[in-house]
């Protein structure tokens, strides 16, 4: 069993690098086709525009790495931006005060999806899809459907769309989470244990694991970034309302599954994460650049997907190697 | 061993992918002097807007500029923004948006002309300081002007009406009412209003209240629906109680939605806009404020094919609405 755990780390090693190259290759392609693609400009662009979505991303590894699913972060967000817009608003607190409330709404979300997976031994699908609708009943309701928060102080909405050295303003905040998150997964018993949770749970259980604790980790950790997400989504865009952030759970997935992460759990990786979150987010801002249709960015995601997972087995038909040396993992 | 399998692959790609696409590098170039005007609907697959790019690729035609037509597919409130700043970077003359989210799209679009980019709103507005014109479809003067003008010729300038509206609490609702109330009593003394009632934009509501109408006010002559929902719903109506032709039906919607009703005589008018000319007029501003000829003190400006336009502040107006009927109602598809 150790050696058929090697043999599937190194192979997804191997598939981060294929995904790096597709990477290259879509920047290629866009520098070529897009006159402005290849600026500094548009790669801060792209960063500022791929920073919610990679928050959630970053922090459905740890849950699918376990086996897990999240579907909820999306609806978390706009329950939190408007949660955010409420404190700030009608409570008439101050912006740190709201931005604490937001991220602290959304540990309570978290939690609460834990508590049904782990203690009620629920399954995370359907506990998420039930919260998914949920939360986004909640800021539409507590809205109607129409109220919208906006005319934030210029010092909050500088996170969202100012600068810092240069940099979109939002992008250190990202970096401190991806840097916090890849130590979690790859340098901790934690990560360790996430791995092994999602490879044999039962396994990881006999070995002294206690499962049910690590596993409501993953989601509170997921509610707490889908918080700090809404804040920042709400600074980019200057407004908090109910509709916010939909969609996001599927893109947040998708770019996990795309990095190289098992949806089954057991492998993967946060850096994957952070290459399939590119890959997408290039894809969608390059297509403007070469001037081609929005929706065709949806088809070549799904048709990306789909290379990225057969190529490792494609790779070794027409080629003929299939041997995979045994590596092992730092 | 491994990454040199990935190459292979890689480079494979790169010569199916990149042969395709990049014979466009050679043909944008030559034509940078070309003015790019990037248009955005609320969304995409939306068939008013698309009858809109029906006028804005005239215009893009006539006056050889380079339209891109973009919006959201999806109800992501962000994606306005993002293709907004998308554009910016990619350098085009100017943008005309139509706003699905006001104060959002508002923060991408300052920041479009704080890079020296022309804005133009239609159809549906930003804040003021975050576009130099507004293309206005209709005034809510010119909407009630049309509405009250339309039922006065059809119930002879004497007799009872009604109107339907969404709620009594909605703000535009409330602004078309005054005017149609402003037009009737300076212009139409004769005509009567029995009867204002709400239909919470349903058309099922619509209808339940126009078949209470009909029985409680047996000497109407017209029902007035000033809600999309509510044209075909108060139809529906008035076709179950066999009144068609006798008590007629007019309203502000679109065409496809009343088609099947004014073919069948139910209907009689149904009052909008040129939605292709909407799609012309903000083109042609766009252009016009790009090159300079359009400048924010101007009184009129003239565009194209369609002619004169009066400009009252910073607002464009397309003028008076568009009546469907049984006659033209065929031509439009949205």
């Amino acid at each position: 069993m150790a050696l058929a755990k090697s043999n599937q780390q190194s192979r997804w090693r191997s598939h981060e690098a294929g995904l790096l190259l597709i990477l290259m290759l879509e920047w290629l392609c866009f520098a070529l086709t897009g006159a402005r693609f290849a600026t500094l400009d548009n790669t801060f662009d792209l960063l500022r525009h791929s920073v919610e979505i990679g928050l959630l991303a970053l922090a459905m590894t740890p849950v699918i790495l376990t086996g897990g699913i999240d579907l909820s972060v999306g609806s978390l967000l706009a329950l939190c931006a408007i949660l955010f817009g409420k404190i700030w608003r009608d409570a008439q607190q101050p912006i740190w005060i709201a931005a604490a409330g937001a991220i602290g709404f959304g540990a309570l979300g978290g939690a609460l999806n834990a508590t049904l997976i782990t203690r009620l031994r629920l399954p995370a699908l359907i506990v998420t899809l039930a919260t998914f609708s949920l939360f986004r009943g909640l800021a539409e309701a507590i809205t109607h459907g129409v109220d919208t928060f906006t005319g934030f102080p210029q010092s909050f909405l500088r996170l969202g769309q100012g600068q810092w050295l240069g940099l979109p303003a939002q992008a250190p905040l990202f970096l401190i989470v991806s840097i916090g998150i890849w130590l979690l997964v790859h340098w901790t018993t934690f990560g360790r244990s996430w791995r092994a949770i999602g490879f044999a749970t039962e396994g990881a259980r006999y070995a002294g694991l206690r499962v049910e604790r690590r596993v409501a980790m993953t989601y509170v950790l997921s509610g707490v970034i889908a918080g700090l997400a809404a804040i920042i989504y709400t600074s980019r865009l200057g407004q908090a309302k109910a509709d916010a952030g939909t969609g996001y759970e599927f893109l947040a997935i998708t770019a996990v599954v795309l990095g190289g992460t098992s949806i089954f759990g057991g492998a993967g990786s946060v850096h994957g994460t952070l290459l399939g979150i590119a890959a997408i987010a290039v894809l969608g801002n390059g297509l403007v650049h070469a001037r081609q249709p929005r929706e065709v960015a949806g088809m070549l995601t799904g048709a990306l997907l789909i290379l990225a997972l057969s190529l490792p087995a494609l790779a070794s038909r027409f080629i003929g190697t299939n041997s995979i040396e045994p590596r092992m993992n730092p | 061993m491994k990454p040199l399998q990935y190459l292979y692959f890689a480079a494979l790609l790169a010569i199916v992918g990149c042969g395709k696409t990049s014979p466009n590098t050679g043909s944008t170039s030559p034509q940078e002097k070309k003015l790019t005007i990037a248009l955005m609907p609320k969304s995409k697959g939306n068939g008013y807007f698309i009858s809109c790019k029906k006028g804005a690729d005239r215009a893009a035609k006539e006056f050889g500029v380079d339209l891109i037509f973009d919006g959201p597919t999806d109800p992501d409130p962000a994606k306005q923004n993002e293709i907004i700043e998308n554009w910016i970077t990619l350098g085009v003359d100017a943008i005309a948006a139509a706003c699905e989210n006001k104060d959002a799209i508002s923060t991408a679009l300052r920041k479009a002309r704080a890079k020296g980019i022309k804005v133009i709103t239609y159809d549906s507005d930003a804040a003021p300081d975050a576009r130099d014109f507004f293309v206005n479809q209709a005034t809510p003067e010119g909407i009630a002007n049309a509405l009250m003008d339309e039922a006065a010729r059809l119930c002879g300038n004497e007799g009872e009406f009604a109107i339907i509206t969404a709620s009594l609490t909605a703000a535009n609702m409330n602004e078309w009412q005054k005017y149609i109330e402003i037009r009737r009593s300076s212009n139409f003394p004769n005509l009567k209003m029995v009867a204002l009632r709400p239909c919470d934009d349903l058309k099922d509501r619509a209808q339940a209240e126009a078949t209470a109408l009909l029985s409680a006010n047996p000497n109407l002559k017209l029902i007035m629906a000033i809600c999309s929902p509510a044209v075909p719903g108060a139809a529906e109506a008035v076709k179950q109680a066999g009144k068609a032709g006798k008590v007629k039906v007019i309203g502000l919607g679109l065409p496809s939605e009343n088609r099947r009703y004014v073919k069948e005589g139910v209907t009689d008018t149904v009052i909008l806009w040129r939605t292709e000319d909407l799609g012309y007029l903000t083109v042609c501003a766009a252009r016009a404020l790009a090159t300079g000829s359009l400048k924010p003190t101007d009184h009129n400006f003239k565009a194209g094919a369609l002619g004169e336009f009066a400009v009252q502040g910073d607002n464009i107006l397309l003028g008076k609405p568009f009546l469907f009927n049984k006659d033209n109602i065929d031509q439009f598809d949205f």
